[in-house]
């Protein structure tokens, strides 16, 4: 099967900054592909090199097979949902989800029954004569989708689309966003700099970091198995442990990461620690530990004691659950 | 704490500068009634519409000048609404050595005083043989035609969010697609403010018409013919009915261009 997107040592630089560096990926046609990472990681850059707003420095960038490296963007088969969702605030929402269709020469009325049908896929039927100033941040943001879609793209770009919304909407359009990709079957590629939001959405992601991917897989290998320090910190509440207290721990001198839902406290053990912290979290109670320089978080599972603060106390987990990454 | 309402000196400044400002335009149209017609005198012996009769049916001189300054007028913005809108989209689309510098040179028609205008292009003309003509005209005004449309067009390109533009072409949309369905729409009202104000100067510019206008019947443009008549003792108020033309030919015109400017906010900018 050919990939959607594949990317070859793709490099953008400017001037000294290397935006992106060396980027090699590979997106399969029909899934839902997350890239994440913190601002200016390189993957808003990647985004736009899809869409072909960025020219690459180096490598090779192919859309189904189709090196696209000096494509325009006009001419590309994929569209974009911009972050501001960029509408055009003198149309009408009719007029902005048909845009596409009307510079491809399609008649009045063909493109105006396209836009409505798109305009109840995203439940905005009622809209189409309202001008985007009219909307709210929500619905704006379904325009920016039916505008995409509209288009039948066979690869759709997502710029932080959620980003502007509050936590309820945000988390009622992630659930809408994956569920419209699985009906459409379109590959669906998706900038965040939110971490639940790429585990919970994504069939496979991949962690930026400086212009690289730190690492790229699905979301339960990236969140058991971090390949880097950074990619531990960034994606998780992992606990991530230096040399000595792996070692202290029973496992071999190196970087090792430790989910807090993997451990349990003990009275005793090879290291012992003083409570400094505790967050009750509903499902459970988040124990935060001081042992020597580093702090470790245990989750106490609902209706078992937890400790008082100043307390000391020790941890026990499986040795299989103490992940040993990279130096990095 | 300020308080709400301003001192009473303060208000009397304010009424009598505007006064000052705007009584002898009422005076010019109270002129334009008299029955005085060797010399303005205050108040008039009598009042009158005789003169806008006269100025219709028995001064043909009146029309050849107007003619010539609606021309120059009207070429000179046509000149100034393409080059000044491409200018300030080349200013406002990309960051390049020099921008600031250039910015300020396209700026410089306007800031500087109408005679070095007038003095450099008469200058240029000679040294380049070109013959004085109502081009010659044209060319001086663009000058500062451009001027006024770049500055407008500037204003609202930097106000439109640039991602529509992008967005346009991640739907498809070519070049010329994206200048006719998205840059135009949002710039329209900009554009016809700015080629309003541009019009309206050119109407009743003086000094640079005079550098660059040679002598001879071709050369008298409205504003010059007027200075010549009130030189000449007969029939002066003819002269006010014409001011009153020429008022109404560029305040209404900035009028429209004002508001025209100032609804802007809702067409552009609101991508977000």
């Amino acid at each position: 099967m050919t990939a959607a997107v594949e990317f070859q040592n793709v490099s953008r630089h400017f001037g000294t900054v290397r935006a992106v560096d060396g980027v090699d990926l590979t997106i399969a046609e029909g899934s839902f592909f997350a890239m994440l990472g913190p601002s200016g990681s390189g993957k808003t850059t990647c985004l736009r090199l899809i869409s072909g707003f960025e020219k690459p420095t180096g490598g090779t960038i192919r859309i189904f097979g189709e090196d696209v490296s000096s494509t325009p963007p006009h001419l590309r088969n994929v569209n974009t949902v911009f972050q501001d969702y960029a509408l055009f605030p003198h149309l009408n929402v009719r007029d902005n989800v048909a845009y596409g269709l009307m510079v491809k020469g399609m008649g009045r009325a063909a493109r105006y029954a396209k836009a409505e049908e798109m305009l109840a896929l995203v439940h905005l039927d009622a809209y189409g004569d309202r001008k985007p100033a009219q909307l709210s941040g929500g619905q704006r943001q379904r325009v920016a989708l039916a505008r995409a879609l509209v288009n039948e793209p066979r690869v759709l770009l997502l710029d932080e689309p959620l980003g502007a919304l509050d936590l309820k909407l945000r988390e009622a359009m992630q659930d809408e966003l994956k569920a419209l990709q699985k009906r459409l079957g379109l590959t669906f590629v998706f900038v965040t700099h939110d971490q639940h939001e790429a585990l919970s959405m994504a069939d496979s992601l991949a962690v930026f970091n400086e212009g690289r991917i730190a690492q790229i897989g699905t979301p339960q290998d990236i969140y058991d198995r971090p390949a880097t320090r950074f990619v531990a910190d960034f994606v998780g509440s992992s606990n991530v442990l230096p040399p000595d207290l792996t070692r202290a721990m029973g496992g071999p001198p190196e970087w090792a990461s430790l989910r807090p839902e993997a451990t349990r406290l003990a009275p005793t053990g090879p290291v012992r620690g003083t409570v400094t912290a505790l967050r009750y979290l509903g499902s459970g109670t988040r124990v935060v530990i001081s042992m020597g320089e580093t702090d470790v978080a245990a989750l106490v599972p609902a209706g078992q004691p937890v400790p008082d603060e100043g307390e000391t106390t020790a941890i026990a987990f499986d040795q299989a659950a103490l992940h040993l990454m990279g130096p990095a | 704490m300020l308080s709400d309402r301003s001192p009473f000196s303060l208000r009397a400044a304010a009424v009598g500068g505007l006064l000052f400002l705007h009584l002898p335009i009422l005076l010019i149209f109270l002129y334009a009634f008299t029955t005085e017609e060797r010399s303005f005198q205050f108040p008039p012996p009598g009042l009158t519409t005789q003169w806008f009769g006269v100025a219709w049916n028995d001064r043909p001189d009146i029309w050849p000048p107007l003619w010539l300054s609606l021309k120059v007028a009207t070429i000179a913005t046509a000149i100034a609404l393409v080059l000044g809108t491409l200018v300030a989209a080349a200013m406002t689309r990309t960051a390049f050595f020099g921008r600031e510098q250039i910015s300020l040179l396209i700026l410089l028609p306007i800031a500087l005083p109408g005679v070095i205008t007038g003095m450099a292009l008469r200058s240029a003309f000679g040294v380049m043989d070109i013959p004085f003509s109502v081009w010659t005209i044209v060319l001086g005004h663009a000058t500062f035609c451009i001027v006024i449309v770049y500055n407008n067009a500037v204003a609202r390109l930097r106000r439109l969010s640039g991602g529509i533009m992008e967005a346009s072409a991640d739907l498809g949309a070519n070049a010329f697609q994206t200048f006719r369905h998205v840059l135009l729409p949002n710039m329209g009202s900009a554009l016809l403010a700015g080629g309003m104000l541009a019009f309206a100067l050119s109407f009743d510019e003086v000094i640079v018409t005079i550098f660059t206008a040679g002598s001879g019947a071709e050369a008298k443009t409205l504003p010059i013919w007027m200075l010549d008549e009130l030189i000449r003792p007969r029939q002066r108020p003819v002269t006010n009915v014409v001011a009153i033309v020429v008022f109404a030919a560029t305040f209404l015109p900035i009028l429209a261009a004002y508001y025209l400017t100032r609804g802007g906010s809702e067409t552009a900018g609101m991508g977000k």
